[in-house]
Order: C-alpha cells, then sequence, then structure tokens
C-alpha cells in the first residue's frame, strides 16, 4: 500500500498506441486520454478555481506518424487507487490500438528519461544488404549532418552525438534500422531525422510513388541515462 | 479497420487523423452475418460531419437493426482527394474500410446547399454514375435526405430515393423492404424504387414528368403511374419522449466542430419568424419530457466523458421546462465539472438567472439575434422581439461579465429600405452605450461588439418563398451603406459574401433544370463550395449559362403566387394557405402570436405528434 500523504499522489500508465492511432497528433491524445478517464470513473484531481483542469502529464510526445509500445502517462488523483484497478478500467475505455500494459506510482520523474529506442522498417527500392551496410555506415560516422529547420531559417546540424547506437540490417526485403536516439528534453532526436539523414545520404525512398514506397517507426523502449530500464 | 492502400498514402496528407476511423463506440458488425450494408455519407470534412445531430441519430438507429450495418462515410480533403485520384483509391467507409460499392445503400445528408458538388464528388470518388438514370443493378441505392431536400428539385436526378422529413423510421422501412425483397427474389432496382414510393415520406424522382411553360415556370409535376403519389408527405416521429436517441457517441480522436454532448431538447419551433424555413419545416413542435432528458445527458456522460453538454433545439429559451430541465443537471454537472452551453438565446427570454446557469461556459461572449434594424422590419419579419429587450439583455450580459456581445443581422429582408439599414448602425452604437452607462465597476474589461450580417435566402416553406431575393449590386449597396453608418471603431462589422448568398438562393429555389450545371461543376472535379476558399462564383455562372439556366430566374425575379413552385410536390404540413396569410401579414407589418400563445391554424398538427401546444 502507497502511502498517502499530503504529497502530490501521481499515478502512472505505460500505454501502447500503435497502427491508426500513430495519426493521432499528441495534443488530440491528450484530449481523448482525459474522456477515457472520465469514462473510466478515475479519481481524477483537478486544479481550484473558476476553470477546473485535471493534471496529465506524458513523456516525450510522439509525433504524427510513429507508433509506440512504451507511452507514459502520470495523472494526479485526489484518493489512491489501485494500479490494477485503473488499470482495467482504462483498458475496458480503450480500443485495441491503445492499451495500458503497465500502471504503477512511479519513483522516477520523466526529466530522468534519457534515451529511446526505436526501430525503423524502410520498404524502399533498391534495397538489399549493400545499402544497409551503406546505412549503417552513414549513421555510424563521425559526423551525421542534416538540413534542419530552426527558428532561424535551415541550418547544417550534427545529430551524431543523440545517436546512442545505430544498427541497419537487410531483412524480409526492407532496411531495418535499430536505434537508440537521445530523449533529452533539450536534446531530443526525432527518428524522423533518421529517415530524412538516409534519404539525403543513401538515396533511399526516392521514388515518388507512395504505395512502391514506405517507412514505419516503432518506438519500443525507454531508459534511463545508463541505458537501464525507465521505470 | 482501414483500407491499406489508404494508410499508404495517410503519411503524406493533412490531418491523417480524417481517414483513419478506428474510433471508441464505432459499431463493426460482421459483414456477412447483416443483409443490408449502409453507408451514411456527409458530403463535408470528417470534422463536421462527426458533429452533425443527424447523423449520430441516425447511425444509432440503423444499427439498432441485427440486420443492417450502417457505416459513416466522409469527403477527403482535396489532397486526400488527389491522392486517391492519383493511386485509384476508392472512396471507403470509415468502419470497414470497404468501397462504397460493397454496399446496399449509400445515403447522404444534405445540410446545406453548397454541399452539393461534394456530393456529386463523393459519387463520382466511389465510382458511381451521377445521374441516377445511368445506375445499373450493380450500383447501390442512392439515397438523399437532411433539410435540402425540402426542395428536392435541383439534385432530384442525382439520386434514386429521396427521403423527405425525420428518417428515424423511414430509413429502417427502406432497408427493411429492400431486405424482404431480396429474400423473396422479387428484387430489381426499378421494383424495389416502385414498391418504396408507397413508403410515406419517400420520394422517387425518377417516377415523375415535370412539364415547363413558354414562360420558364412549372406546367406540370405528374407521378408516371396512378400508384405514386401525387405528393410526398413530411415524415415526423410522433412522440419523442419514445423516439431513439443515441446512448453512445462515436467518440472521434480529432478536435471536431462540436465536440461535446448535443442533447436535442425538441424539434420544430413555436415562433414563425418569416424567413425561417426550420421554424416551418420542423413542425409541430415536440418537446421531451424533462425526466427523458436527465436520462440521456447521463448516460451519455457516462459513454463518452465529455465535459460539455449543449442543449439544442430551434430556440433553446422557448423549452417549457427550461428552469426544471437546467436545474435538474446542474445538480451532477458541476460536481463533475461539467459545463452546459445554450447555443440560441432570445432576446426576450434571455434572464440572469440563466446566465449564471450556463455562466460555466468558457468564452466571454454572448450572441443575440435582433435579425433586423428597425421595430417595423423586425415586425414585418415577425421576429417578435425588441429593442428594450436588447438592451436589457446585453445590460444583463455585461453586468454577468460578458464583454464580447455578437448580433446576428440580415439584409435584403423583403421591404428592406436604407432606414432600416441604418437601424443596424444605430442599435449597436446603442450596445456600446449601454456598455458605458454601467459604472465602471460593474463592467468586464474590453468591450468588443462584432455585427455579423448575412443576406437574406427566401428559402422554400416560408411566407416569403414568393419573395424575390435583392440583386447582387442591390446587396452590395447595402453593405456598403451600412459600413458606412458604423462609425464607432469599437463594433466589428463582418458580412457574408452576397455571391455565395446568390448561387446558394438559385440551389435553395431552383428545379430540375439546374441539375446539369451542378453535374457540370462536379465533372469539371469542383468540390467544398462551402469552404471559402473553394467556392468559385464564376465558375457557376459559366456552369448556368453553358447549360443554359438564367440563375436570376430563382432569385431576383421573384416568384408569382400562383405559380407552380418547385417544391410543391412536398407536403410539410405547414399549408401553403397559412404561408400566404404570413405572407400578406408581413406586408401589413401584423404580427403572428407563437404556438404557445395562440394556434394560428399552420396546418402542421395534421401531421399529428404528441406535444403541448397543437390541438
Amino acid at each position: 500500500m502507497v502511502q498517502v500523504n499530503q504529497t502530490k499522489l501521481f499515478l502512472r500508465f505505460k500505454f501502447k498506441k500503435i497502427g491508426n492511432l500513430q495519426y493521432i497528433s499528441h495534443l488530440d491524445l491528450v484530449r481523448t486520454m482525459h474522456k477515457i478517464i472520465v469514462r473510466a470513473g478515475l479519481p481524477l484531481w483537478y486544479t481550484e478555481g473558476f476553470n477546473p483542469k485535471p493534471k496529465m502529464i506524458f513523456a516525450a510526445p510522439l509525433s504524427i506518424g510513429t507508433e509506440s509500445v512504451c507511452e507514459f502517462m502520470d495523472i494526479r488523483l485526489n484518493e489512491y487507487m489501485d494500479p490494477e484497478e485503473a488499470m482495467s478500467r482504462l483498458n475496458a475505455n480503450m480500443t485495441a490500438e491503445m492499451q495500458v500494459s503497465e500502471a504503477y506510482y512511479p519513483e522516477t520523474k520523466f526529466t530522468d528519461l534519457a534515451w529511446l529506442s526505436y526501430t525503423i522498417t524502410v520498404n524502399t527500392t533498391g534495397a538489399s544488404p549493400a545499402l544497409a551496410e551503406q546505412c549503417n555506415a552513414a549513421l555510424n560516422a563521425d559526423k551525421v549532418e542534416i538540413l534542419k529547420k530552426t527558428k532561424s531559417g535551415e541550418a547544417i546540424v550534427d545529430i551524431r552525438p543523440l545517436i546512442r547506437t545505430a544498427d541497419a540490417v537487410f531483412t524480409d526485403g526492407n532496411i531495418r534500422i535499430s536505434c537508440v536516439l537521445s530523449a533529452d528534453p533539450s536534446s531530443f532526436l526525432n527518428p524522423e531525422y533518421i529517415i530524412k539523414a538516409l534519404r539525403e545520404k543513401c538515396g533511399i525512398l526516392s521514388s515518388n510513388d507512395l504505395t512502391s514506397e514506405s517507412y514505419s517507426i516503432m518506438r519500443n523502449s525507454a531508459h534511463l541515462a545508463d541505458m537501464s530500464e525507465f521505470k | 479497420m482501414q483500407n491499406e492502400r489508404i494508410s499508404s498514402v495517410l503519411k503524406s496528407v493533412s490531418k491523417p487523423g480524417r481517414y483513419i476511423g478506428a474510433e471508441y463506440n464505432a459499431i463493426i458488425k460482421n459483414k456477412d452475418e447483416v443483409k443490408c450494408r449502409f453507408a451514411f455519407c456527409f458530403p463535408d470534412t470528417y470534422e463536421i460531419g462527426m458533429s452533425n445531430l443527424g447523423v449520430r441519430i441516425l447511425y444509432d438507429v440503423i444499427n439498432k437493426d441485427k440486420d443492417v450495418w450502417c457505416e459513416r462515410v466522409y469527403a477527403p480533403w482535396t489532397d486526400m482527394k488527389e491522392k486517391m485520384e492519383q493511386y485509384s483509391i476508392p472512396l471507403t467507409a470509415v468502419e470497414s474500410g470497404d468501397p462504397l460499392s460493397a454496399f446496399d445503400m449509400v445515403a447522404f445528408s444534405l445540410q446545406y446547399e453548397m454541399c452539393y458538388t461534394t456530393t456529386l464528388a463523393m459519387l463520382k470518388l466511389a465510382g458511381f454514375p451521377i445521374w441516377a438514370k445511368d445506375r445499373g443493378e450493380d450500383t447501390p441505392i442512392i439515397i438523399g435526405g437532411g433539410p435540402c431536400v425540402y426542395n428536392p428539385e435541383p439534385v432530384a436526378e442525382f439520386f434514386d430515393l429521396i427521403n423527405i422529413g425525420e428518417g428515424e423510421e423511414v430509413l429502417l422501412e427502406i432497408c427493411h423492404l429492400y431486405n424482404k425483397m431480396k429474400d423473396e427474389g422479387s428484387y430489381s432496382r426499378t421494383a424495389f424504387l416502385r414498391e418504396a414510393s408507397h413508403i410515406e415520406g419517400v420520394y422517387i424522382p425518377s417516377l415523375y414528368d415535370v412539364s415547363y411553360n413558354a414562360d420558364g415556370t412549372i406546367k406540370e409535376f405528374a407521378p408516371k403511374y396512378p400508384d405514386v403519389p401525387a405528393k410526398i408527405k413530411k415524415r415526423i416521429v410522433a412522440d419523442m419522449d419514445e423516439a431513439p436517441y443515441p446512448e453512445k457517441l462515436v467518440m472521434p480522436y480529432i478536435e471536431t466542430v462540436h465536440d461535446r454532448i448535443v442533447l436535442e431538447i425538441y424539434r420544430g419551433c413555436i415562433r414563425g419568424c418569416r424567413f425561417c424555413q426550420a421554424g416551418m419545416v420542423y413542425r409541430p413542435i415536440r418537446e421531451k419530457s424533462v425526466e427523458t432528458l436527465c436520462k440521456q445527458a447521463k448516460c451519455l456522460y457516462d459513454n463518452t466523458g465529455y465535459d460539455e453538454i449543449s442543449l439544442i433545439s430551434l430556440s433553446i429559451s422557448d423549452y417549457s421546462e427550461l428552469p426544471s430541465l437546467t436545474d435538474s443537471l446542474l445538480e451532477w454537472t458541476d460536481e463533475k465539472h461539467v459545463s452546459l452551453s445554450l447555443p440560441s438565446l432570445r432576446i426576450d427570454s434571455f434572464s440572469e438567472e440563466l446566465m449564471k446557469k450556463v455562466s460555466s461556459v468558457r468564452t466571454g461572449g454572448i450572441t443575440f439575434a435582433p435579425e433586423a434594424g428597425t421595430q417595423r422590419l423586425r415586425d414585418v419579419i415577425n421576429k417578435n422581439v425588441t429593442e428594450e429587450d436588447l438592451m436589457r439583455s446585453v445590460g444583463i450580459a455585461f453586468r454577468g461579465g460578458k464583454s464580447n456581445v455578437k448580433l446576428y443581422f440580415m439584409n435584403g429582408l423583403p421591404t428592406e429600405t436604407l432606414e432600416d439599414i441604418e437601424g443596424i448602425a444605430a442599435l449597436s452604437k446603442k450596445v456600446v452605450d449601454a456598455y458605458f452607462a454601467l459604472p465602471k465597476p460593474e463592467r468586464p474589461k474590453g468591450l468588443g461588439v462584432t455585427i455579423s450580417v448575412s443576406c437574406f435566402v427566401p428559402k422554400p416553406f416560408t411566407p416569403f418563398q414568393w419573395e424575390k431575393q435583392d440583386t447582387f449590386d442591390e446587396l452590395i449597396k447595402k453593405q456598403e451603406h451600412l459600413r458606412a453608418c458604423i462609425t464607432d471603431r469599437r463594433i466589428k462589422y463582418t458580412y457574408h459574401d452576397a455571391k455565395v448568398s446568390f448561387v446558394e438562393a438559385v440551389l435553395a429555389r431552383g428545379d430540375r433544370r439546374l441539375a446539369p450545371a451542378i453535374a457540370r461543376l462536379a465533372e469539371e472535379g469542383r468540390m467544398f463550395d462551402a469552404w471559402d476558399e473553394y467556392f468559385d462564383y464564376d465558375a457557376w455562372i459559366e456552369a448556368f449559362s453553358a447549360t443554359g439556366v438564367d440563375p436570376t430566374f430563382y432569385t431576383s425575379r421573384g416568384f408569382g403566387l400562383d405559380e407552380i413552385l418547385p417544391w410543391d410536390i412536398i407536403d410539410i404540413g405547414v399549408t401553403k394557405a397559412f404561408l400566404r396569410r404570413e405572407r400578406d401579414k408581413a406586408y401589413n407589418g401584423e404580427t403572428t402570436p407563437s404556438c404557445a400563445e395562440k394556434c394560428s391554424g399552420c396546418g402542421a398538427n395534421k401531421l399529428g405528434g404528441k406535444n403541448r401546444w397543437c390541438k
């Protein structure tokens, strides 16, 4: 039993957001989650005042087009609730593409999250073991420079320090890249930039035919600075 | 369950969340276990279509039948439409991801005239012929319904079947007839449509011949067969307490226009504003009981988790049990952080008490609709509100902390003069003065008065249905005059594009001879005329001219009192004699009391329906 003191009571959920739901923006996810929590009847805490708001915090928001099996949400409750009970109530109010896999009272902060691991699967013309090797080399070079949009126009940025590991292989006719990227809010690396780098350096996904080429990104796991599992 | 081919283009279109479906509360059935697959199409974007109450109700009603699976279909935005055409991806339904060719019935909800091109664009994307006469046995039955089809004629020939009136009962009757004929082996397209014409509220356009006089007016509207009804009587739901209402709502992931619980309080309207089509075609008034409404509201809250409930009807403050309803709802809504909103408040019934109950609504604004600038003209249109009502209401609003007041007016109303236009400016100025008349501590900061002026469109089934619409030049002149009269910079003036109102009037008042022009625009790939960025006045004028249509025949000409009107084939309950009486009273500046005060004999009572006013 968790001790309920005067301290703020946050319950953490680890959930997946896959399939069709990769196309739901972070803002829409927040709105959707609020309604799910209300339907589930969780004892959500609200701010005082004229315009009461719940407290819902998400770790490392996903961008549209990325699937994930390790999203984290903390919600503030106004009374203790058994995590298993909360999880099963939430799951009953969500569709199959978004389900909670773990619920617990957390001991870490979202700022402790340092690395996120992804699997990027690229279905591109010219996919071959040789192309995979080329991608590998490009991502593991001393510098991985890309053209990045910044507040003041475009700039060449080296994303190599934000890539902890990257490994590209040729499998099932696709190039598959397993990588661990920075999740630190001040230097967060969107996995879309890996695609961008490989487009520029290795010429992947160069066809204009959307039905013949495609890629998917899956966020697999979250880690602390020492690469142990983030919980 | 999304169509794989649509998935392949989702990363390259704006707002992909529009196309994914997979929502909580969406109804999924086994397609092999249903007899009839029904595609409910909304000819606009997902965000707009998902907000429509009629679609929500009918989706629920149809799916309650285990033999029928109703799915939703929305218009793809233009970037998606391009991709669909480029990769030969057909239009699909949201639930199953199946193309519309897999369906038995494909129904369109026509909510505004400017959606007609979008409707045809959707038929084309589905791979169906746009003209009913060109469709064979392998095409689904294409159905039209919604408020626009009270004058179905401009689009009649695009539909196999048109539902006149409320669809709760009739759509299922249509499906049942279809299933029965399929089971018996007696089904063919023509046999089915002929049989369906006997269902009350069903109009089969192909079973009628229309002929015209030399002057272009309608000569005759004749059924082709003796068993086909000469007039189509509107269907209504008799008892709103017994009528099905959704217990669950499909929950969109992306934000929709009305992303909240919508609670329909009653149908019809006790007022008789003479420009208002809704006020006539939804008669007779039928209220739900407080008990029913409270049950429905709580149930919807439990099943959706929405934090706002909007009470909907044509004029919410006319609900006879409003205080009791709001009190009952407030018993639990405040505690659950749910706010109530009332979108349609009449100036003459606005009160401090009412405002306090909805003060949890987070915006600082409030909207009123005086509609006309002088008492004379407000009497002509039978608005039955006074300047005193408005001043009292804005005073309450200001004192209650609302600093933004929006006022709706109309330009081009019958008998309107420049003096009436000046009245709009004068009235708005008085609202500003009312604000400054309040002692400083009592008024909220940041006064904003917005006047929004639309252009009058003489709609079918109103006392003004015979009226001419002001010409484009007249409307522009009036808009300019009003601009010149507004001298206070705290008054913000917005007005509707007179070009849109002109095309809207043509389509609202037109007959079958307009169909080739609409078809031509759709063939050119046009859609989304309801969106400013896609409405192209010149394209419409060109289409009219290329198909031999003089659009002013339907607008600035006006219709003769003895003329056969394109919509005379429809019986809405309210009689033509009543509309004529109301028209005459308008010209005499006489008002008509509301149904609550005195029955004016409109004729809608013959449709039946449980209500407290009609005898």
